[in-house]
């Protein structure tokens, strides 16, 4: 009895879309595990797990953002400088004396601002997501340069530590409060994408977006609501990014929207829209995280490691693409053969 | 006046340099059927758009269920009951059957999507349907003739009382448009309008009460189906009589030009020969999903072949890809116009030379624009494609030409064979006539003329020869003389038996 309801469990799982490829990444992270423990022992190490779960989070958090955007079909180049504003944004305010909470609130309402300004001018204005982020990613690092005369910031000082503690050096039950703000983030997340109207109606945009408009969708809306997601998830990493380093660092986030992007890609979300889970997120942003940790253990130089990355990313792309034209499903004719096998067998 | 459901007066609409609609006036009762007819670009589509929401009108008055209705949305129009189920497949091809039935009105339980129960209603009207389909699927996986079945699971989920078909039967096979009869019947005799557009005039008998016609854009008339006949329904249509509906050139029979050996490639095609022959047309019939499609695939080199001789004038020819096909002389006009025949978002000129671009262009690959605007010219004077000038999108095109164009981009080039497929899905009567002209003199030229097609009058009254497909094989192949409706249905559904049957052939 309890058996069948185990398999019934596991049933359920496969039944989700796109699950079948997420556990194919997952057995490649397993893969990844067990080698770099073989490499280094120490790789195993509470310090380094802790670490290295601490290293994913930000990675999985934009990386929300990115598969949101991406599951319409669209993209956000932008992530990456709104981090950087972000984190120059919060850490000038509180520079300057104010109450790093209201800093806080205040700079991710810019961030989301940003959001609402790419969704407009890809939705409304119907620019092409490629060259509207492309705009809104330079004003934002223009932005992050400027809100401190071209300097990092100072010290954010005592005032702020707790907000430090919260966004990264605190832990709660044993674990980085880093970690539990991904964790929180991709529940709420994954919740509002797989089990309510408007993720429904990000996925169906994503399809065909005639059809969605055709059935009364706002598809607009829609847009705008997926880069204001991505918006927010960018702000915080800013957040963290100014508590980790104590300070404002105009570079920060620096290629993040393309991190953002191969997360998504080798957790399985599409780039041609439609697909993709967010638990895939989450393996892809593991699997970065864990190229990046496991390689400087390894002891491989910055750019062997940015070498491995960038082909793993092509790599899984192409498994991608591989699995999914072997499949007889993707074209016209084949849909045709199905059904006329139908028809023989019932013959 | 009160019975009518839906009443449009003096609507007006225009696109930047067309008036799609000149003062139509339009009218459907409860519990009929209303076909609107009409040759492509005649308005049809943008009338159901403009009464289903999709465009807003410039002018004129709407009258739903006796009340007047100002700013019409898809939404609004579905919530007071307006369905329309549109001529290309409107569907999400990543989600499920229930969800794209229930996209835009999901069932939510505070906030959370209800699947279960969404999934069971979508089973309900299914069934209403008659069709064995799990609403989980997803509609990707579908047949095309499943998918349109599921669009009007869609259209009846909300319980619409004015149903717009526009073209539902292009896609489906003969049993299917009987189920889609039945369907129709019952929904009508429970009190629902349904204004139904086709070209398939010979339809029309089985389901419709009324016909209004359009043309460029006009009200022309609007009269009791059993009022009338076809050759009057055809002569408002197109303005002028169509004397010869199927247009047949005698021609006698020529050396042979091209032959299949053995051909096979996947399932869809086993064991495949055939030859033509100088000054006849061929054409293959067969159901949908015979291999009909994958034939003409496999021959031009898009699909892989297994094994099989081609031949073309007596020397064996290899082919592997799309290239070697057009280099030997070999072209095909594809069935899907707007996915496999055309780049939509190119212009007319581009399209034209695209697989030209080899005679167009001079030893280091520049094109010679002069020599391109000549081809282009004579490929639209010769095939009379009707265009503003040649540098609009060909997606601008109305279906029928831009079913010329596909033909156009080959005949530029002298080829040996043409090969097409489908070609006069979905475009209008005076259309189909031209695209026969062209068969038939191709046919003169003594270029070898293959093709496919799903009607069966339109086999009949221009080939020469039958070849009928089923499963994959050529299960009958037949002279025009002795060719029936009958025999090629009996051909066309000879399936590999499990009993052992002796082939009749």
């Amino acid at each position: 009895m309890e058996n069948r309801e185990k398999q019934n469990v596991w049933k359920k799982v496969m039944a989700i879309r796109g699950m079948g490829q997420v556990i194919t990444v997952t057995i490649g992270l397993i893969a990844l595990w067990i080698v770099f423990g073989l490499l280094s022992p120490s790789f195993y190490s509470a310090r380094n797990v802790g670490n290295l779960l601490r290293q994913v989070a930000p990675i999985l958090i934009i990386g929300i953002g990115q598969s949101y955007v991406l599951i319409t079909g669209n993209i956000d180049l932008s992530i990456g400088s709104v981090v950087g504003m972000s984190c120059m944004i919060s850490a000038t305010l509180m520079t300057k004396g104010m109450n790093p909470w209201a800093a806080m609130l205040l700079t991710i309402l810019i961030c989301i601002g940003v959001g609402v300004l790419n969704g407009l001018l890809v939705a409304q204005c119907k620019l092409p997501p490629f060259i509207a982020t492309l705009g809104t990613m330079t004003v934002a690092r223009g932005v992050a340069q400027i809100v401190n005369n071209n300097y990092n910031t100072d010290a954010i000082g005592e005032a702020a530590q707790g907000y430090r503690n919260l966004f990264y050096y605190g832990s709660t039950f044993g674990v980085y409060n880093t970690i539990w703000i991904a964790v929180i983030l991709f529940l709420v997340f994954d919740f509002l994408l797989s089990k309510t109207r408007t993720g429904r109606h990000i996925y169906a945009v994503g399809s065909n977006i005639e059809a969605s408009k055709l059935s009364g969708i706002d598809t607009d809306l829609i847009t705008i609501k997926v880069y204001v997601v991505s918006g927010f998830c960018a702000g915080i990493v800013g957040l963290i990014t100014s508590a980790t380093a104590g300070m404002g660092t105009m570079d920060a986030g620096n290629m993040y929207e393309m991190y953002a992007v191969a997360a998504s890609v080798i957790g399985g979300v599409s780039t041609l829209g439609g697909q993709g889970i967010l638990i895939g997120t989450v393996v892809g942003a593991a699997i970065w995280g864990t190229l990046q940790n496991g390689l400087q253990f390894a002891g491989a130089p910055v750019a062997m490691r940015n070498i491995v990355i960038g082909i793993i990313v092509i790599i899984s792309v192409l498994l991608d693409v591989i699995i999914r034209t072997g499949k007889p499903r993707k074209s016209k004719k084949s849909n045709h053969s199905n059904s006329v096998s139908g028809t023989s067998q019932g013959s | 006046m009160g019975d009518y459901i839906a009443e449009l007066t003096h609507i007006s609409k225009s696109f930047p340099g067309v008036k799609a609609l000149d003062d139509v006036s339009f009218n459907v009762k409860a519990g009929e059927v209303m076909a609107l007819l009409g040759e492509n670009g005649a308005g049809k589509s943008t009338l159901v758009k403009v009464l289903s929401g999709v465009y807003t009108k410039d002018e004129g008055e709407i009258k739903l269920f006796g009340n007047p209705v100002e700013d019409l949305t898809p939404k609004k129009a579905q919530e007071l009951g307006v369905a329309i189920i549109h001529q290309e497949l409107n569907m999400c091809a990543h989600l499920s059957v229930a969800e794209n039935i229930f996209l835009g009105r999901e069932e939510t339980h505070s906030g959370v999507l209800s699947n279960r129960e969404m999934n069971q209603k979508a089973k309900v009207i299914l069934n209403r349907l008659n069709m064995e389909i799990d609403p989980a699927t997803i509609v990707g996986d579908l047949a095309i003739s499943k998918q349109q079945m599921v669009e009007i699971a869609k259209a009846l989920s909300t319980n619409a009382k004015i149903l717009i078909m526009d073209e539902p039967t292009s896609a489906l096979t003969s049993n299917e448009i009987e189920d889609l009869f039945k369907i129709i019947k019952k929904l009508k005799a429970e009190g629902c309008a349904i204004i139904y557009i086709s070209h398939r005039l010979e339809e029309l008998q089985y389901i419709v009460d009324r016909v209004t016609i359009m043309r460029d854009g006009k009200f022309i008339t609007s009269m009791n189906f059993s009022d009338t006949d076809m050759a009057e329904i055809i002569s408002n249509m197109v303005g002028h009589e169509i004397k010869e509906k199927f247009p047949r050139v005698p021609c006698s029979r020529g050396k042979k030009i091209f032959e299949v050996k053995n051909l096979n490639a996947g399932k869809m095609v086993r064991d495949v020969n055939f030859s033509l022959y100088e000054g006849e047309i061929v054409g293959i019939a067969g159901l949908m999903g015979a291999g009909r499609t994958e034939t003409t695939r496999a021959i031009f080199g898009v699909d892989p072949k297994e094994s099989g001789e081609i031949f073309l004038d007596g020397k064996q020819i290899d082919i592997k890809k799309p290239m070697d096909a057009i280099r030997a002389g070999i072209v095909l006009a594809p069935e899907d116009r707007k996915k496999d025949g055309l780049c939509v978002k190119l212009s007319v000129t581009e399209n034209i030379s695209l697989p030209n671009l080899d005679l167009l262009s001079n030893g280091i690959g520049v094109i010679d624009r002069k020599k391109e605007k000549a081809m282009t010219e004579k490929a639209v004077n010769d095939l009379q494609i009707k265009l503003p000038n040649a540098d609009v999108d060909a997606a601008t095109l109305s279906g029928g030409n831009q079913q010329k164009l596909v033909v156009a981009k080959w005949l530029a080039r002298n080829s040996r064979v043409v090969i097409f497929d489908e070609p006069t899905r979905g475009i209008d009567v005076a259309a189909k006539v031209e695209i026969y002209n062209l068969m038939n003199e191709l046919k003169m030229q003594g270029i070898g003329v293959l093709f496919v097609s799903s009607e069966m009058p339109e086999i009949m009254g221009i080939s020469d020869r039958i070849l009928v497909m089923c499963d994959g094989k050529i299960t009958g192949e037949l002279e025009i003389e002795e060719a029936t409706q009958d025999i090629i249905l009996q051909y066309a559904t000879k399936f590999d038996s499990k009993f052992a049957q002796k082939e009749a052939v």
